[in-house]
């Protein structure tokens, strides 16, 4: 099917891109015979972790993670930045997905932009190999949209920091070495200027560590109780107060607005209409294949054309003169809005595709695909929530990007 | 099937590509500022032929066309930028039917005619248009129910086009037109011709005004007819037309952003500017997120023509769909938004409303262009 960035690139990039390709082919795991999860949002058990982080090692061991991060950090310094080819065919050959993501994608780039020598030296290798696992420590009960009103502190003891906090929809947190960690450390001062940016280590005594079941009935969520647990004086990034700074960057990041990420993808997204494509060839409606009604074939047209706008939108993001000059961001800005939403409207879409089967749950033997499409639409709401929800990135769009008055 | 749908990385823009834009940008923001616009609008103006002349002069007209027939010999992408700074000022007059007639003239001449009615056409002494829509709405080839008949030295033409831009201006028309073998091919009609009647419409869009023209047994030298095939040629002039459209209704989607959200950080209700709201706000957004998809969908299809790839007509047809569609929410938003004041005429919304009704199903709506690319998708048909 369609490959679409190879036909343009230099010579070398798709030789590269070659290479990549081949040895994904040649090393993707097989089946492991039990239920994976579908992103880094469920990964429950000790076997489906074990199989995901073998895989980032056997992936970082070629050569294929960190390619844009310093080599004296683990990384290649890829002069040819071309991590986002890898990403891309692994993307495209349905290779499991790197586990440490919240290290690779957020905690490391944030990391290098932030930490002092010491610090970039000490975790940055180990994210890419996958030996430390890396949790967010950023969402509390009583602040989720609203971050900036988070209340877990950091409190200095003689030479280091006591955490005392709660924190919640803390993925990974239960396979977690470190987390990046936002906490208050200044209760007089203004509510963003009082929060510094810590990375604190998970095995501190004091830290007990809940599971949270999702919709769907899978685990791999948690919340994360701090009771006067300690952590060093270096545990803190940047500067005294420079957290709600720091976490803006980790939050771009998240939401794919920047590049130099250590590798790996956070949501799949690539050839997704295809997949739905073949699923209406496969389910019947009417008596005929659902590919031969002229009101599916219509809807999901509509859902390829926003596919195809959104990818072109990201390599467009790069073309600074075909950028409105008075809103250079925007392309940036609006893709983890824009995917997400699709993201969801696709696999609601092969919900309708799946006609009654759509009421076929995990474990029954005639689901279709396994109950993948329902699964996949429920763990839709993880995106369009996390990382900011659908509603917080309209007010960042319109009141960074149109200066439209601001609602806080 | 296998489809590819490739956009070179950088969409072959250049250093050019920003000058043309900066000097379109100048023109325009001097010569047609929206205050002159309306004063046209009022004036029941239809043809400026200052302006027309200064188009021409610079280049525009011709802008795609190769330059040893008179026009500039620039590229798709160039074209795309034209067009979107056209859509921003709802640039009047018959531009569109002179570029589609240019077009279709390039692809189906052969170099004795296109030596013979280009360079009038570039350099805009030759007002062109290109007469597609037949009574009923169809307009592409396999649908063509207008005829010519091969009489002695050359053919009689009968049949009847709607929607023609500037028709009533235009002293050259191209036309397809169904030979009795079947196959289709275009024609070049120069008025004022016996047999040719031409009748203004009322345009819902007073910017673009169009007429229904009507042959009545025309009868036309053998060299009227143009060498190429005509259903290849007006397939193509269709593809690059659905491209060079798509752009212009994002430009004007971009102005009715603009407008939009000026209104809504200048406009006070409840002791508040109303974008402070977020039933305000978000659909704002929404219209922004969609101007910038519909954009690069049309720039990704003007890149993909001028670098050849096949994929071209796939993307013309969805950035088609797509602005069409985006451009019609922005006027329908953008309407309601201005509250009481944008149901009036006053306020220039209805400007870009009426060209975003007349501009959407021109060269086919989404609902045509996703029925044709659905076969793209499934793989049991082409685009």
């Amino acid at each position: 099917m369609a490959r679409p960035e190879e036909e343009t690139e230099s010579r070398e990039n798709a030789e590269f891109r070659r290479q990549a390709r081949a040895w994904i082919q040649a090393n993707q795991p097989a089946d492991p015979g039990f239920k994976l999860p579908q992103s880094f949002l469920e990964v429950e058990s000790e076997q489906q972790f074990t199989y995901l982080r073998e895989w980032q090692r056997k992936v970082y061991d070629a050569g294929y993670l960190g390619l844009d991060w310093p080599s004296e950090y683990g990384g290649h310094s890829d002069p040819h930045k071309r991590q986002r080819i890898v990403s891309q065919e692994l993307n495209r050959a349905g290779a499991p997905f790197m586990v440490n993501v919240i290290g690779l994608q957020w905690a490391g780039p944030t990391i290098l932009a932030y930490g002092t020598e010491e610090q970039k030296k000490k975790y940055l290798k180990n994210i890419l190999s996958g030996e430390d696992i890396w949790c967010q420590g950023f969402s509390e009960p009583g602040a989720g949209s609203d971050l900036a009103g988070l209340q877990a502190t950091a409190t200095p003891n003689g030479d280091g920091w006591i955490v005392t906090g709660h924190k919640v929809w803390t993925t990974l947190a239960h396979f977690a070495k470190w987390m990046i960690l936002l906490a208050r450390t200044d209760q007089s001062a203004h509510k963003y200027a009082g929060i510094s940016y810590f990375l604190f280590p998970m095995d501190a005594p004091g830290v007990t560590v809940q599971p949270l079941v999702k919709m769907t009935g899978e685990g791999g969520f948690n919340q994360v109780i701090f009771d006067q647990a300690p952590m060093p004086k270096d545990a803190l990034l940047g500067q005294l107060g420079q957290g709600w700074q720091i976490a803006m960057t980790t939050l771009t990041f998240e939401r794919g607005a920047a590049e130099g990420t250590g590798g790996g993808s956070a949501t799949p997204t690539a050839e997704s209409v295809r997949a739905v494509a073949s699923l209406a060839k496969r389910m019947r409606r009417d008596g005929r294949p659902a590919a031969d009604d002229p009101v599916i074939r219509d809807r999901l047209v509509q859902l390829w054309i926003d596919e195809e706008a959104l990818r072109l939108t990201g390599q467009r993001a790069r073309v600074a003169g075909l950028n409105a000059d008075d809103r250079p961001l925007a392309t940036r800005l609006m893709n983890k809005l824009v995917y997400s939403e699709l993201g969801q409207r696709m696999t609601e879409f092969a919900c309708e595709v799946l006609g009654p089967d759509a009421g076929l749950w995990l474990g029954d033997p005639s689901a279709p695909d396994k109950a993948e499409w329902p699964r996949a639409y429920m763990n839709s709401f993880g995106v369009t929530i996390g990382g900011g929800t659908s509603e917080v990135q309209r007010n960042i769009i319109g009141e960074r990007v149109l200066g439209l008055p601001k609602t806080k | 099937m296998t489809l590819r749908l490739e956009v070179p990385t950088d969409f072959g823009f250049t250093e050019e590509h920003s000058l043309l834009r900066g000097e379109v940008r100048r023109f325009l923001g001097e010569r047609l500022p929206i205050a002159e616009l309306r004063r046209q609008v009022d004036a029941g103006t239809r043809l400026d032929r200052g302006l027309w002349k200064e188009i021409a002069q610079l280049g525009w007209v011709g802008l795609v066309l190769p330059e040893r027939f008179g026009g500039a010999g620039l590229g798709w992408l160039h074209l795309a930028i034209l067009m979107e700074e056209m859509g921003r000022h709802l640039a009047p007059g018959p531009f569109l039917g002179s570029l589609l007639a240019g077009i279709a003239l390039e692809r189906a001449g052969d170099d004795a005619q296109r030596e013979r009615w280009l360079p009038a056409i570039a350099g805009g002494e030759t007002i062109a248009t290109l007469a597609l829509v037949e009574p009923g709405g169809a307009f592409e080839a396999d649908a063509i129910a207008a005829t010519a008949d091969p009489v002695d030295g050359g053919f009689v033409l009968r049949g009847r086009k709607t929607h023609v831009v500037g028709g009533a201006d235009a002293a050259l028309v191209v036309a397809a037109f169904r030979e009795p073998s079947g196959r289709a091919s275009l024609f070049v009609v120069e008025g004022p011709a016996a047999g040719v009647s031409i009748e203004d419409e009322v345009s819902i869009d007073p910017t673009r005004p169009t007429a229904r023209v009507a042959f009545d047994g025309v009868r036309v030298g053998a060299d009227a007819r143009l060498a190429g095939d005509g259903a290849t040629a007006l397939a193509e002039t269709l593809v690059r037309g659905c491209a060079a459209l798509a752009a212009e209704q994002v430009g004007g989607a971009e102005s009715v952003l603009q407008i939009t959200r000026q209104y809504a950080i200048d406009r006070k209700q409840f002791d508040r500017q109303i974008g402070f709201f977020q039933a305000v706000k978000y659909p704002i957004v929404d219209m922004m997120c969609g101007v910038e998809l519909a954009r690069s969908l049309a720039c990704g299809a003007a890149a993909a023509l001028d670098a050849g790839t096949p994929s071209a007509d796939v993307h013309a047809r969805m950035a088609k769909a797509l602005a069409g569609d985006v451009y019609a929410q922005a006027v329908r938003k953008g309407v309601q938004l201005h509250g009481g004041y944008g149901f009036t005429w006053d306020c220039d919304v209805h400007l870009y409303f009426r060209r975003a009704l007349w501009s959407r199903p021109m060269l086919g709506d989404a609902i045509h262009h996703r029925r044709r690319l659905a076969g793209a998708l499934f793989g049991d048909g082409d685009a």
